[in-house]
């Protein structure tokens, strides 16, 4: 049972092609051995910036045999008046079978004819063999984020390949590739062990690579430079900054990690620490240190290739985060000669989208329709109209400029240095938030409310002048907007009346010509799907589908208020009989008009669920109206489900009688209709009965 | 080791390496790219190894001289080596030994770096160099020039001789760096970058410039016998068809002019956003009629230098 490796050497791969061309040879080299018959164990993926390797674990020594019946031309041209024609020659002759071996074979669709046919064997080929086919496939089939060709460009690849090792336990395995033999001569590090070598087999390739200062297993890899940090940081007497953009990265810029400290004058410090994280980490791959108080330490930490001489790496680097952090000081002196309100003309120059105007304009949109969202519900709207004007001014600021992921941090700062109120400066910086599906919403109200109020107008906006995302395309993050409203609400300080919001954003681009219905049912169909996607997943595509009928975009509160007590209620004994009932009563209701005539009313099971339903009516109305639905659920469990039953067990509705049975339709309707105001029973799937 | 000897290193490397070893281009580039030696030659079958100094202007990136950084003109060196040799990291990596920088005695890699240049129609993949957290070099892979793909591929070095320098001779501020025995570079180039960031910030003229950038690109259609009918698009119509009768040096002269002015006019704050995509897709376009022109020029005369390769060869 031997063991594949091969390697492809190549000059040094960003980090993201390591990743996608592992995972695309991974995935070849799995179907491409199954095709070929070719079982193996196990399949795994090894890389660094200069190798991508795949070992496949306990290879048989050769394909199995196989016997397999190949179908030939139709019978009735291989066989005429009562002879093989020159068709069934030439397909006997083609499968290398003598003409007695051919059969008529039926077809397995009887509208087709039957055909001739022949037992062809197969003898296992030797794998070594199969594989020397199979390899230069495996190796077309890496793919890249883009692609390149170098010297005679006659080949693509991620980048040039230098060297190819193919081993089949101890034995090459002889192909080409990109002008490349295969062979068994890889390279140590390119500095520390810089030799070509042989290595002996696929069994001691990783041994082989770790003497020679590559640490070719990524897992590994990036564990020890954990490690390696861990203690750097320790020593430093701190504690590492956490950054999984780092960790991921730089074990991948690197064959062996080696852990380099380097430091900062502290008078640097004075720059808010996001700025000194972002320079560290985005022009220099450093990892920030913190001191036991919290506090950023001048300190930093460099994952580095080659580390022979620290000292000199650490003057070198330390140097150029010197030359660039005097840059972020200059950009942020320059910035504060200037107060962050008084870039807010600025903002009016600056295109948001041309049809929507420039951000200024947004600005006042925001204002508008945030402004209208804390008086409706009631919340403090005093500091509104500060915070949303200066919500986006930093995006002006020569700092935000070169570092764009510093939005909203440096409003807030810069804020706080002009002597705004704090509510306010928590405000700017919270109003991005969520930036994406695993950040945090705002913590407070006024934020929250920019938050909603920006995404809204976005929303509100693009489709108002047709840039709905259209299947996969959603250039400008509407679902990303829309779930940040739904995550806002439901997780952060204010609630969010969804229609109203969406009318008041509409209303705000009353300049703009478009179909405002339209625009409206589209962006709550819009909201709907998304809750739909969000929640059906926990909770069932019919439960979603129940409370999204009776919901009626109200607040996104009240439409999780509904689902938690719908999804509650599932488990209770009454569910699954009332959804049922309430299905029928339902769709029978459809064809009910005008009211209940009580003279009507046939003593027993008609008139008892009548009495029920006029006993309870007040109440179910009066829980759903405050938003109590379970409470609500609960009453039409205990009050109406016994009745009901036994009115459709013991009462014919349909009668000749149309007076009776109008009123009979009556009742059920006015059940229905007070019901289906807390969720729609008749969306409900109850699970079969097994 | 003063600047120039920086310089004198690289020369005499790389003419050992194969390189022709070119001049700067006398007329102002932003890059070493924009140098015919690298531009026109990374286009067609011909094989070429150049190596040369540029000084390339930024004017965007002045600042009166005042910061230690930041010129709005530096010195490039520029190696081509079509087609890019299988050994040209070993080589790039002699040539820093050369400067006495022993890449184990530091931190030296390869980062992704990809380069575009929205006004010649070029690109390609590579990387930039870090020496100890400075990138000090960068290294392309052409893949497109002129809207052309390349083929062979030419292997782009382009040192940043500032840099590197400073590097060597461990100082903070670029015009501390020692030019030559007792001459520093702000003695050469510090009132050089205040009058420079003063032209280009505060008194180029406007007009002037708008009026050269639309004359400049009058005149390359006219030497290369283009129709000015079709710019939109990649068409590009011919009036003159016969390529030798077509002036290709002049007229890209003249691109490079239109990209000079567009510069000055972008730095001089001349320029909204709309019109600079506008700018930018008038160089873009006079620059590929000028890439054709030469393949079409070079093909016509039978591809000189690879008929000396097959020559050597025999």
């Amino acid at each position: 049972m031997p063991d594949l490796l091969l390697e492809l050497g190549l000059e040094e791969l960003p980090a993201s092609f390591v990743r996608s061309g592992l995972e695309s040879l991974g995935t070849a080299a799995k179907e491409l051995l199954a095709a070929h018959r070719l079982d193996c164990v196990s399949i795994e993926t090894l890389g660094t910036p200069r190798r991508l390797t795949i070992v496949a674990h306990a290879l048989p020594d050769a394909q199995p045999d196989r016997e397999e019946v190949v179908a030939g031309p139709p019978w009735n041209v291989a066989f005429k008046d009562g002879a093989w024609t020159k068709a069934a020659e030439g397909f006997a002759k083609k499968n290398g079978v003598s003409m007695d071996a051919l059969f008529e074979r039926t077809n397995e669709d009887p509208k087709k004819p039957s055909t001739v046919a022949a037992k062809v064997f197969e003898q296992g080929r030797a794998t070594a063999e199969v594989l020397a086919e199979l390899l230069p496939e495996l190796c077309r089939r890496a793919s890249f984020p883009k692609s390149m060709r170098w010297g005679a460009g006659d080949f693509a690849f991620g980048r040039p390949v230098q060297w190819l090792v193919a081993l089949l336990d101890d034995v090459v395995v002889p192909f080409e590739f990109a002008g490349i033999a295969s062979g068994r001569t890889t390279r140590g590090h390119r500095f520390l062990a810089p030799a070509s070598f042989e290595v002996p087999s696929a069994a001691a390739y990783e041994d082989a690579l770790e003497g020679r200062h590559v640490i070719v297993r990524i897992e590994r890899r990036r564990a020890l430079m954990e490690q390696a940090i861990s203690l750097a940081a320790g020593a430093l007497g701190g504690t590492l900054v956490p950054d999984e953009f780092l960790l991921s990265e730089c074990s991948m810029l690197v064959e062996k990690p080696f852990v380099v400290p380097g430091s900062f004058e502290p008078r640097f410090l004075e720059l808010p620490e996001a700025v000194i994280v972002s320079v560290m980490r985005d022009h220099q791959r450093y990892f920030a240190v913190k001191g036991p108080d919290g506090k950023l330490l001048p300190r930093y930490l460099n994952v580095v290739g080659t580390a022979n001489d620290p000292e000199r790496i650490a003057k070198g680097n330390d140097r150029v985060l010197r030359a660039r952090l005097a840059d972020a000081r200059f950009f942020v002196n320059e910035d504060r000669k200037q107060k962050l309100v008084d870039r807010r003309p600025k903002l009016d120059a600056v295109t948001f989208q041309h049809k929507l105007g420039s951000i200024g304009a947004k600005v006042e949109r925001i204002e508008r329709i945030a402004r209208h969202l804390a008086t409706v519900q009631q919340l403090d709207a005093s500091l509104v109209g500060r915070a949303a004007q200066l919500a986006k001014c930093d995006l002006e600021s020569l700092i935000v400029f070169e570092f764009p992921e510093l939005q909203g941090q440096m409003g807030r700062f810069y804020a706080e240095k002009d002597g705004e109120d704090p509510a306010v400066c928590l405000a700017i910086e919270e109003h991005w938030r969520p930036a994406g599906a695993s950040d945090a919403v705002p913590t407070q109200a006024l934020g929250a409310l920019l938050a909603v109020a920006d995404r809204l107008d976005t929303l509100v906006g693009c489709f108002a002048i047709g840039q709905a995302p259209k299947g996969n395309a959603d250039p400008f993050g509407l679902r990303r907007a829309a779930l940040g409203v739904i995550r806002i609400a439901l997780e952060g300080p204010i609630d969010v009346p969804i229609a109203e919001a969406v009318d008041t954003a509409i209303a705000a681009l009353a300049h703009l010509d478009f179909d405002a219905a339209a625009v409206r049912r589209e962006v709550l169909a819009f909201v709907s799907a998304r809750l739909d996607a969000q929640f059906r997943g926990e909770y069932g595509a019919d439960l979603v589908d129940a409370v999204l009928g009776a919901w009626n975009h109200g607040s996104l509160r009240d439409f999780r208020a509904r689902l938690e007590a719908l999804a509650g209620f599932r488990s209770a004994a009454e569910y699954e009989p009332l959804a049922v009932a309430f299905k029928r009563a339902f769709n029978i209701a459809a064809q009910a008009t005008g009211d209940v005539d009580a003279s009507l009313l046939e003593a027993g099971a008609e008139k008892d669920l009548a009495d029920a339903f006029a006993k309870a009516r007040a109440d179910i109305d009066a829980h759903t109206a405050k938003g109590e639905y379970a409470a609500a659920l609960a009453r039409v469990a205990t009050d109406l489900k016994a009745p009901i039953d036994r009115f459709f067990d013991d009462v014919f509705v349909m009668v000749d009688d149309e007076r009776v049975r109008g009123n009979r339709l009556a009742l059920l309707g006015q059940i229905a209709g007070t019901v289906s105001r807390i969720v729609h029973f008749h969306k409900l799937q109850p699970a079969e009965k097994s | 080791m003063h600047f120039q000897d920086l310089i004198l290193t690289l020369e005499r490397f790389w003419a050992e390496h194969g390189c022709v070893i070119g001049q700067p281009y006398n007329s102002e580039v932003g890059a070493g790219t924009f140098n015919p030696h690298t531009f026109l030659r990374a286009i067609g079958p011909e094989p070429w190894n150049v190596a040369y100094v540029e000084p390339s202007r930024r004017p965007t990136d002045g600042r009166y001289g005042e910061n230690p950084n930041r010129l709005q003109q530096f010195h490039q060196y520029q190696v081509i080596l079509k087609p890019s040799p299988l050994n040209i990291q070993e080589l790039y990596l002699d040539s820093l030994r050369a400067l006495g920088t022993d890449p184990t005695k530091h931190d030296v890699r390869f980062i992704e770096d990809d380069w575009e240049s929205p006004t010649l129609g070029a690109w390609g993949l590579g990387w930039q160099v870090w020496l100890d957290g400075l990138e000090i070099s960068q290294f392309t892979y052409f893949q497109q020039c002129g809207g052309i793909d390349c083929k062979p591929i030419s292997g782009e070095l382009t040192y940043g001789l500032e840099r590197i320098a400073m590097y060597l001779q461990d100082v903070d501020d670029v015009y501390d760096l020692s030019y030559a025995e007792g001459i520093r570079y702000g003695d050469l180039f510090q009132r050089n970058e205040w009058e420079w960031s003063t032209y280009n910030f505060e008194r180029a003229d406007v007009e002037l410039h708008k009026r050269l950038f639309d004359e400049y690109e009058a005149q390359v259609y006219r030497l290369l016998g283009l129709s000015t009918e079709k710019q939109k698009g990649n068409v590009l119509e011919w009036l003159e068809a016969d390529p030798k009768k077509r002036l290709v040096l002049p007229a890209y002269d003249c691109v490079v002019k239109c990209s000079h002015y567009f510069n000055v006019l972008d730095a001089r704050g001349a320029i909204s956003v709309t019109e600079r995509q506008r700018y930018i897709q008038r160089v873009r376009h006079i620059a590929r009629g000028a890439a054709v022109a030469w393949y079409e020029q070079r093909e016509a005369l039978g591809f000189p230098l690879l008929k000396k390769v097959a020559e050597a060869a025999e």
